[in-house]
């Protein structure tokens, strides 16, 4: 009863892409190595940029969870990113996303070790990464103790996506604060 | 270039036709938001002190959008023909005008009162255009539009953000659902990482100890300081509004604005822990400010249908202009003086004479509700003076000038917690209820009870305003090509039987889509105690088969019983994990109960 891995096609095809905004997002693709990335895509190269280029870029290279989120949309979760990828990280993460979409990339981006289950040592090292790990191991703890009871409904100790998205639902920010302008 | 952009439609778009039209829209509309300037003034905030923040320019910029649209209606509809239609203008211009409104400006178009009531038509024997129709018809297509907009927004916002107070998770939603992604400056991702930090120990200090249980003597204090502080709001707007009453009848011509800074409460200084007692405070701050708006602008709108229209002036309609233009201008300066003193000076206090207090932060709220009241005194205006909407318009866009380089010297990020999305939605249902109906109730007393002044503006020698629509159809009647304009008129929009229907046939829809709601709320309970449930049974049922499986391995020795035993464990596991992914499945339809039950926690 694994989930898959990535969203069924369905979910995808519905969120709006528009011309220009992939034209913006492949010039600064491109403009991260311009000597790698050539102008003419209509044979497909197959470019991939190296996640320290990704890393780098202004609306990334502060965020906590910049690593998490490249390997996130990288095709073999190494972090480095075709064009594709890059496309895809950008219009989720832009504000045309549906909620659930936006829910679905969230939870894999604090699945740290890919299992489909958000456990303890995930929950763990997203406070760490939060709080630049300035709190004790105890208080850590129960902190993660607390968030796995509020927000596990079928009590398996794990935050699964169904236990995710029902939290999202109740908290209306998050479509505002999971985003990133490009 | 070409090849480009076809490999990336390519890849971006699937090509079939309906999608080209799609394509085509959204290149327009991206087109368009491109070339709003703002897009990386937004960014660059959004950057720098997160969303919350964002939301008041994003708030500011879309009622500018209000004002433009209004200005160009107004303009390209009323204003152009009047020029062609336009009386000398006798006095003379200083520099007064600019301040006071009156003087050289009483005769030109910026008030009601010198437009002409005349059918203007500058060719012999062609179409004419009917000053009077213009008018009341630009108006009400106006207020109608931004009365439909208004509906969509807020009924979209509270789709998405309405949620249940009780239900909320705290400590989870704190933790994984509000780390702010559009902050990318290095400083400001610090800052909020050390505020996360600030609310996780406070949390953590809560749950260690026991609830606050406060002393008698405690209890009464607090009781008494709310009390006290209710009262002197309460007496503050009742002052302001009987001294701007009196004013007013004696005609002077200063009003006390001044009423304004009983908004500049000092905060006291709260013990630490008290996170849920600042918002509750927030609130009741926000809800005195509105408080006194609402009623100092009741009492002018009541000054002015009821003393000035009656009264014997001679153009009662420019006097309300000027008086609203005055209020606009004064509130438009008072915006500017707040900031400079509420932000700059307070850094300076703050960096240099009392170093503690430090950097100020930027008050949202009370600066939304300065909107509001600016867009609310804009809509009350336009009837009185069709080029309002213009000098609000500039005044906005000088506003968010210098909110947003005051903003970026002075402030720092907010620390507080503010549910933006909550807000918003409370902050457009404000801008919906009490001012957008009341501005409709004020227009609509204007133009439906109030007789216009004899010798000036469009509607002059009428017995209302609302008459020349009524006379219009009654010319009409004679045409037979338009009988059904007449028909619809008498039928439907002045005939009280179809408004009746109406009312108790949305009245029924209401309530059916009430009991809807309750029954998915039931049915949402028991399909949560449903997965519980579940999981507690398969966890009864692993804990039995692991038993079984262990006195299996040590009885093996002793015969097959112990197999079948495991093989009825395996089955009643094998039926409880169907029937835990069935729940878990429906819940994730789509279409099964309506966008599936998680959505519909209300």
């Amino acid at each position: 009863m694994r989930w898959k891995s990535k969203p069924p096609c369905s979910q995808k095809s519905q969120e709006p892409t528009s011309l220009s905004l992939c034209l913006r997002l492949f010039h600064r693709y491109r403009d991260l190595a311009p000597q790698l990335v050539p102008l003419d895509y209509t044979d497909k190269p197959a470019v991939t940029l190296p996640y320290e280029l990704i890393g780098s870029m202004p609306e990334l290279k502060d965020n906590p969870f910049r690593q998490r989120i490249a390997e996130v949309f990288s095709e073999h979760g190494d972090g480095n990113m075709t064009l594709d990828d890059f496309l895809d990280m950008f219009s989720v993460l832009s504000e045309m996303a549906p909620r659930d979409l936006k829910a679905y990339y969230a939870f894999k981006i604090y699945d740290f070790n890919n299992d489909d289950y958000i456990c303890k040592s995930d929950l763990e090292k997203t406070v760490n990464k939060l709080t630049r790990n300035e709190l004790t191991p105890e208080e850590i703890s129960l902190v993660c103790e607390k968030v796995i009871y509020e927000a596990d409904v079928d009590n398996d100790g794990k935050l699964s996506l169904a236990d995710f998205q029902h939290m999202i639902v109740r908290a209306p920010d998050f479509l505002s604060t999971f985003h990133i302008r490009i | 270039a070409e090849d480009l952009v076809g490999s990336l439609a390519n890849s971006c778009l699937s090509s079939s036709s309906l999608q080209s039209f799609r394509r085509f829209g959204n290149t327009l509309t991206e087109h368009f938001h491109q070339l709003q300037p703002w897009h990386k003034t937004l960014k660059i905030i959004g950057a720098e002190f997160g969303t919350s923040v964002l939301s008041y320019f994003i708030f500011l910029k879309w009622l500018l959008n209000f004002n433009i649209f209004s200005f160009l209606i107004n303009f390209g509809f009323i204003t152009i023909p009047q020029f062609l239609a336009a009386e000398p203008n006798n006095l003379s211009f200083t520099g007064l005008e600019l301040l006071t409104g009156a003087g050289y400006f009483q005769q030109t178009v910026l008030y009601y009162g010198s437009y002409t009531n005349a059918t203007i038509s500058k060719v012999e024997n062609s179409a004419s255009y009917n000053m009077q129709l213009a008018y009341i018809f630009t108006v009400g297509t106006y207020f109608v539009i931004c009365f439909l907009i208004l509906l969509f927004s807020m009924a979209r916002l509270f789709s998405r953000n309405f949620v249940n107070p009780q239900a909320r998770s705290v400590n989870a939603s704190k933790l994984l659902c509000t780390w702010d992604f559009n902050i990318t400056n290095e400083k400001a991702v610090k800052l909020q990482q050390k505020n996360l930090l600030t609310q996780i120990k406070e949390g953590l200090t809560e749950l260690n100890k026991e609830v606050q249980n406060f002393s008698v003597m405690e209890r009464v204090v607090r009781f008494a300081t709310h009390l006290i502080a209710w009262v002197a709001s309460l007496a503050a707007a009742v002052a302001a509004c009987a001294g701007v009453y009196f004013l007013s009848i004696n005609n002077l011509k200063v009003r006390p604005e001044f009423a304004f800074f009983h908004t500049v409460v000092v905060l006291p200084s709260l013990p630490p822990g008290m996170d849920q007692l600042l918002v509750q405070l927030l609130f009741l701050l926000l809800f005195r400010n509105i408080i006194l708006k609402i009623s100092i602008v009741g009492i002018l709108c009541y000054y002015w249908l009821n003393i000035v229209a009656t009264s014997e002036s001679q153009c009662w309609e420019t006097l309300v202009g000027q008086d609203i233009y005055r209020l606009v201008l004064v509130d438009f300066i008072f915006c500017l003086l707040g900031s400079f003193f509420g932000e700059f000076l307070r850094r300076i206090i703050g960096t240099t004479v009392c170093v503690s207090l430090g950097l100020p932060e930027f008050d949202i709220g009370r600066n939304v509700l300065d909107l509001i009241y600016a867009q609310t005194l804009t809509w009350i205006g336009i009837l009185f003076s069709p080029l309002l909407p213009g000098i609000q318009m500039i005044a906005f866009l000088i506003v968010f000038f210098v909110k947003k380089v005051s903003l970026m010297r002075n402030c720092q990020p907010p620390c507080k917690v503010w549910r933006t999305a909550q807000m918003m939605t409370s902050f457009i249902f404000l801008l919906f209820c009490p001012s957008f109906l009341g501005v409709l109730s004020v227009i609509g007393v204007t133009v439906w009870r109030l007789k216009p002044s004899e010798e000036c503006g469009p509607f002059r020698g009428l017995p209302s305003m609302y008459a020349a629509v009524a006379e219009w159809i009654q010319m009409l009647e004679s045409y037979t090509a338009w009988k059904w304009v007449v028909w619809i008129y008498h039928n439907l929009i002045s005939s009280e039987l179809f408004f009746f229907i109406i009312s108790t046939f949305v009245l029924v829809v209401t309530y059916l889509y009430w009991q809807i709601i309750q029954a998915r709320r039931t049915m949402t309970k028991l399909l949560h105690n449903q997965i519980i449930n579940a999981g507690k049974d398969k966890k009864f049922l692993l804990q039995k088969l692991q038993k079984v499986q262990r006195s299996k391995r040590s009885s093996s020795a002793l015969g097959g019983r112990g197999q079948q035993v495991s093989l009825t464990a395996q089955l009643l596991l094998f039926n409880c994990l169907v029937q835990v992914h069935g729940v878990l499945q429906l819940c994730k339809q789509p279409a099964g109960l309506g966008k599936g039950c998680a959505s519909n926690f209300i």
